[in-house]
């Protein structure tokens, strides 16, 4: 059988898991690989939760959220926006390839654009091999 | 005596009768160097003053301000030390107004010990010594320059040494949360040796330090296993001052990136897609 990459996405409550909604209501295809996990706000997911993520056997993790400046709560994706990238620089300077980490911005009516980044990170993911083997 | 500790304990000298102290570093009875508060009805004992190895003595000063707020202090510090003072006091740790800042620059052989980019300081107004130029980090760069592959391996061969000792994050000056998440069994599993890879014990640790290492090394200085875990903050240190603009300890305005919002032009710097 073919590798199935594992990929946790942490959806933000008022933007992402509505436009992942907005995919499923229109019936848009989407790759089956993506188990979503819903959160108040992006900037709740600190990196403890995305290393533990990865320890926990996920090959790829997917924060997104509210575009800047839609936050729910004004400026909760600021954070992520700060410590995301620094969370990406830390992967690679330890040997992990910080593709497995991805952030983006879908609103609710973005239901396109939410199968787009997850087709496109499913395919960026299934080239790379499976996360615990490379940790061995 | 050296040239500098002669005139270091002429600066204190100076100092000590208008405070109700000095912290600074003496030699215990067994040779062993520790940090101590010298007091103006004992100035014999500036006898025993010394230079190195150097003490987080901003830790010390913690201690003695939290019991005492009301104390008035004149602290020796390193360029490393006072960027810990600079960042203890942004945190809210402790008030500056009644301490006084005695600078001590670092001689060649010292910041090349450290490989220390800023051997000197910038905020004290009584300084002791020349200042000199900061030193390459020859093995920053080294790891910096290893493919991913490369680094796994380098990592996973250090990390194997841990033996959890909590050695680096206790002698830490940043490192005063009052909960500590690597204590959290949620994020670090406990009695498991070796620790499983990735390590989240340092992982974790290496993002807590982000904006707040001030590069002095002494979680290296105190592993029994050698592990050069500043590297990992000295990259991270360079990607912040490229994104955010942040130099840890260099200004007593700037606040920390992470307390605030994102800025003109941040968003930017950080490669996130738009």
């Amino acid at each position: 059988m073919m590798y199935q990459p594992k990929i946790i996405g942490f959806l933000c409550n008022w933007c992402s898991y509505r436009g992942a909604d907005t995919a499923g209501m229109a019936r848009m295809k989407y790759p089956p690989n993506v188990k979503i996990i819903r959160v108040p706000c992006s900037g709740r997911i600190s990196p403890e939760l995305v290393l533990r993520t990865f320890r926990e056997g996920a090959d790829g993790v997917m924060v997104l959220g509210c575009h800047i400046g839609d936050c729910h709560y004004s400026t909760g994706n600021h954070r992520t926006a700060k410590r995301m990238p620094v969370l990406k620089k830390l992967l690679e300077y330890s040997g992990i390839e910080p593709e497995r980490l991805h952030i983006n911005w879908v609103s609710a009516a973005e239901g396109e654009k939410f199968t787009v980044v997850i087709k496109e990170f499913t395919e960026k993911i299934s080239a790379l091999p499976p996360f615990v083997e490379t940790m061995k | 005596m050296s040239e500098r500790l002669t005139s270091l304990r002429e600066t204190i000298e100076k100092v000590l009768p208008d405070v109700d102290g000095v912290l600074a570093l003496r030699q215990g009875p067994h040779g062993i160097v520790s940090p101590y508060l010298f007091h103006k009805e004992r100035p014999g004992e500036l006898d025993k003053l010394a230079l190195w190895p150097k003490e987080p003595l901003p830790d010390t000063l913690k201690i003695i301000l939290r019991a005492h707020p009301e104390a008035k202090l004149a602290i020796v510090c390193r360029g490393c030390e006072e960027r810990g003072i600079v960042e203890m006091y942004k945190h809210a740790q402790f008030s500056l107004d009644n301490v006084i800042l005695i600078g001590l620059q670092c001689e060649q052989e010292e910041a090349e010990f450290c490989r220390c980019a800023k051997p000197f300081t910038v905020h004290a107004k009584t300084v002791v010594g020349q200042p000199i130029q900061g030193v390459a980090d020859p093995l920053t760069d080294k790891i910096a320059a290893m493919s991913l592959e490369e680094k796994r391996e380098f990592w996973k061969q250090e990390f194997e040494h841990c033996i959890k000792c909590y050695g680096c994050r206790n002698i830490c000056p940043q490192c005063f949360c009052n909960i500590c998440a690597l204590e959290d069994e949620k994020w670090v599993q406990t009695g498991r040796l070796p620790m499983p890879n990735p390590s989240m014990y340092h992982l974790v640790r290496a993002m807590h330090m982000t904006a707040k290492c001030v590069a002095c090394r002494e979680c290296e200085e105190t592993c029994p296993a050698d592990i050069p875990m500043a590297v990992h903050f000295r990259l991270i240190a360079r990607d912040v001052k490229e994104m955010f603009n942040y130099e840890t300890g260099a200004s007593l305005q700037q606040k920390p990136p992470q307390l605030l919002v994102l800025e003109e032009g941040e968003y930017e710097r950080t490669g996130l897609p738009h």
